[in-house]
């Protein structure tokens, strides 16, 4: 993948820490999506196997999952927005710092791609701090799928391809689990009158 | 009998995924507990045949197919799964019968437990069988997701919390972990093909030909992932919710079965790496994530806790001490991570559904630490007792033995200073418990003292049955050191 995709890749990372409504969250998220999934196909190149397996992971993880945090976003409307825990501008501060921190401190990896390697350390941080640092219930899944959108950057650069036993099998259970993460919000949702799971606090010791 | 392994392991697998699916389709919540009765026990006497093959081609591997390994290591956990998941599901109808709201409705409400727990059963007996690290991996994710929704089970605030925390804390760790996978993956270069370049035994061949500096970074992460599955501190704040949330008979299977299966996964990592990275790396990384978790639980043994969360944060420090005993990794220390697993998992499990009858004589125990049970109820008294006593290393308790033996297998590796630090951290670990359990038991109760339930009665024969195998683990735990199946778990069969 190319230098300046990646770096869009992660520009798009850094807007799912950014943007207020959980729909423009979700939007870009499905562009990271279907931005890796573009790269895996022109990779698989004249391997059909390979082809067919790229596909069927561009459109689940940019079509499918995009589709089904939409229609949970639908199912769970919030009564006003969730007032984010801190501002944009230390939003901003805290993902640059956490993701140039853990590209930092992460030594060469060995996929002869060094873009590549930074650009998922960054997105698998970026998709942790949006996880902390996030409160709508759906925001935080988005975040997992970050983190994930990074992973599979990283899988894309394996020289050679992985195997698709690996790529099929993690893409089946990210459908699993966000299938489950969905069903969550929405209970979450029905349960507390809103996805803000900033008011699921009551464990404590 | 190895040639009936080909067959019996897929057999382990189709029957409790058979019995989801068909709990299902049942018409009412009295056959569905039947049909999971009857699966649950066929399940485990599959699963125990399996464990008595490995066990008896000990230190030699019993089968291998292209996706499984039935070797010693698989043959122990294979054998506590099937234990702890058939007692889990034979238990089950005492929690569902009174269990009150759920996140289905109540119709459907057993129907569902069923499907979820068979499916979280079936992914956690694969797991020991995976031959191959990748695969152990997306096994371990499927688990997160079987699980979480028997956490969440009752569809209380507080449950979902719970639920909803674990499925987001684990799932980013092994997301670390899978980032590992695909450096060690890398490395590997040509040590075999596909998905084979990380099979155990791939790993264990290539050994001084992977590079290192790749192959710890790989190790590292892997390891850091995995502990957030395993309830590792500082990685481990989805456990004590989880644990206390959960319905019984799950929080069971999570302490007792998930979280050392996970345990067995680095395990099998570190002696796959060993060769390429010496002992001295990455027994730091278990001893460090051993003492963190003493550490932590440590404080919240001393507390007056509900009962479920003070079995959490048990799990917690039983989990350190097994870390530590696989990161000395001695034939000493080995054979107390066997008789530990093997002891902790019984007493574990029957702490756990001791709170079947606890939380239905007194509903505040959820909220509150429990207080004067023995006048209570004799029968749920008899099972903290054998629990508690149990976890807290009381001799004869087989914890006692193995923690011992662990204590003194470091000392053995010559670390001195870190096995008496841990000695002291778990006396202090008994003392706490000790404390609680005292506490628990002759403490001035609450309300008068009320008719002992048919679920008392029947923990409180539980409660026998445990003592009663608890103490020959504790005679066999003497037989341990220096026999073939710790051969088969300090060498390269795990």
């Amino acid at each position: 993948m190319s230098d300046p995709a990646i770096a869009v890749l992660v520009g798009l990372g850094f807007g799912v820490m950014l943007v207020r409504r959980r729909s423009h969250a979700t939007l870009l998220v499905a562009m990271q999506a279907l931005l890796l999934g573009l790269a895996a196909l022109s990779l698989a190149g004249e391997r059909p196997a390979g082809f067919l397996v790229a596909a069927a992971i561009l459109l689940t993880r940019a079509a499918a999952l995009p589709a089904l945090l939409a229609f949970t976003r639908r199912r769970t409307p919030e009564p006003y927005l969730v007032a984010p825990a801190t501002t944009v501008l230390a939003r901003l501060l805290v993902a640059a710092v956490v993701a140039l921190l853990a590209v930092a401190s992460i030594p060469p990896l060995g996929f002869g791609d060094v873009a590549a390697e930074h650009g998922a350390v960054a997105l698998l941080s970026l998709g942790i701090a949006i996880v902390v640092m996030r409160r709508p219930a759906i925001l935080q899944v988005l975040g997992i799928l970050v983190a994930e959108n990074g992973i599979y950057l990283l899988a894309i650069s394996v020289p050679g391809g992985l195997p698709f036993a690996i790529e099929l099998g993690a893409l089946f259970d990210l459908v699993l689990v966000v299938t489950v993460a969905a069903a969550f919000t929405r209970k979450i949702h029905a349960e507390v009158g809103t996805g803000d799971t900033d008011l699921l606090r009551g464990l404590r010791d | 009998m190895t040639d009936a392994a080909p067959v019996l392991i897929p057999a382990v697998l189709a029957v409790p995924l058979g019995a989801a699916l068909l709990s299902v389709l049942m018409p009412s919540p009295r056959a569905v507990d039947r049909l999971n009765l009857a699966s649950a026990a066929l399940t485990a006497a599959i699963a125990l045949v399996l464990a008595a093959i490995a066990l008896v081609a000990a230190p030699d591997v019993a089968a291998k197919g292209s996706w499984y390994v039935l070797d010693t290591a698989a043959g122990v956990f294979l054998a506590l799964i099937a234990v702890v998941g058939f007692a889990s599901a034979a238990i089950s109808p005492l929690h569902l019968r009174h269990a009150g709201r759920s996140w289905f409705t109540a119709r459907r409400s057993h129907a569902w437990y069923y499907a979820a727990f068979n499916l979280f059963w079936a992914v956690l007996l694969a797991l020991p069988l995976a031959s191959n690290l990748a695969l152990a991996w997306l096994l371990i994710e499927a688990t997160t997701a079987a699980s979480a929704l028997l956490v969440a089970f009752s569809g209380r605030r507080s449950a979902l919390e719970a639920g909803w925390k674990y499925v987001v804390l684990t799932t980013l760790g092994l997301a670390v972990a899978l980032l590992g996978i695909l450096v060690l993956y890398v490395a590997a270069g040509s040590a075999g093909s596909g998905l084979g370049r990380l099979d155990w035994l791939a790993l264990v061949q290539r050994g001084e030909g992977l590079p290192a500096q790749a192959t710890l970074v790989a190790f590292v992460l892997i390891l850091v992932g995995l502990a957030s599955k395993i309830g590792w501190a500082p990685v481990h704040n989805w456990l004590p919710d989880a644990h206390s949330e959960a319905p019984p008979p799950v929080s069971a299977m999570l302490s007792a079965a998930l979280l050392p299966t996970v345990l067995l996964i680095a395990w099998r990592a570190k002696l796959s790496l060993e060769p390429a990275l010496g002992t001295g790396a990455v027994r730091e990384l278990f001893i460090g994530f051993g003492l963190a978790s003493l550490l932590v639980a440590i404080p919240f043994l001393w507390r007056p806790l509900p009962w479920k969360r003070l079995l959490a944060y048990s799990s917690l420090e039983h989990m350190g001490i097994l870390a530590l005993g696989v990161g000395f990794g001695t034939p000493l220390a080995i054979a107390g991570v066997l008789v530990h697993l093997a002891g902790h998992g019984l007493a574990k499990a029957l702490g756990f559904y001791t709170a079947i009858p606890l939380l239905r004589q007194d509903p505040s125990a959820g909220e509150r630490a429990p207080r004067g049970i023995a006048r209570a109820s004799a029968p749920t008294a008899t099972a903290m007792s054998v629990s508690l006593f149990s976890l807290c290393g009381l001799p004869p308790s087989p914890l006692f033995v193995s923690e011992l033996m662990i204590l003194l297998g470091g000392m053995d590796a010559g670390l001195i200073a870190i096995s008496s630090i841990a000695a002291v951290l778990l006396a202090l670990g008994f003392l706490g418990l000790a404390h609680a359990l005292l506490e628990g038991l002759l403490g001035a109760g609450r309300g008068s003292r009320p008719r002992p339930s048919g679920a008392a009665r029947a923990i409180g024969v539980l409660a026998g049955a445990v003592a009663l195998a608890l103490i020959a683990l504790t005679v066999a735990a003497y037989a341990l050191p220096g026999s073939e199946v710790v051969a088969a778990l300090t060498g390269g069969g795990a």
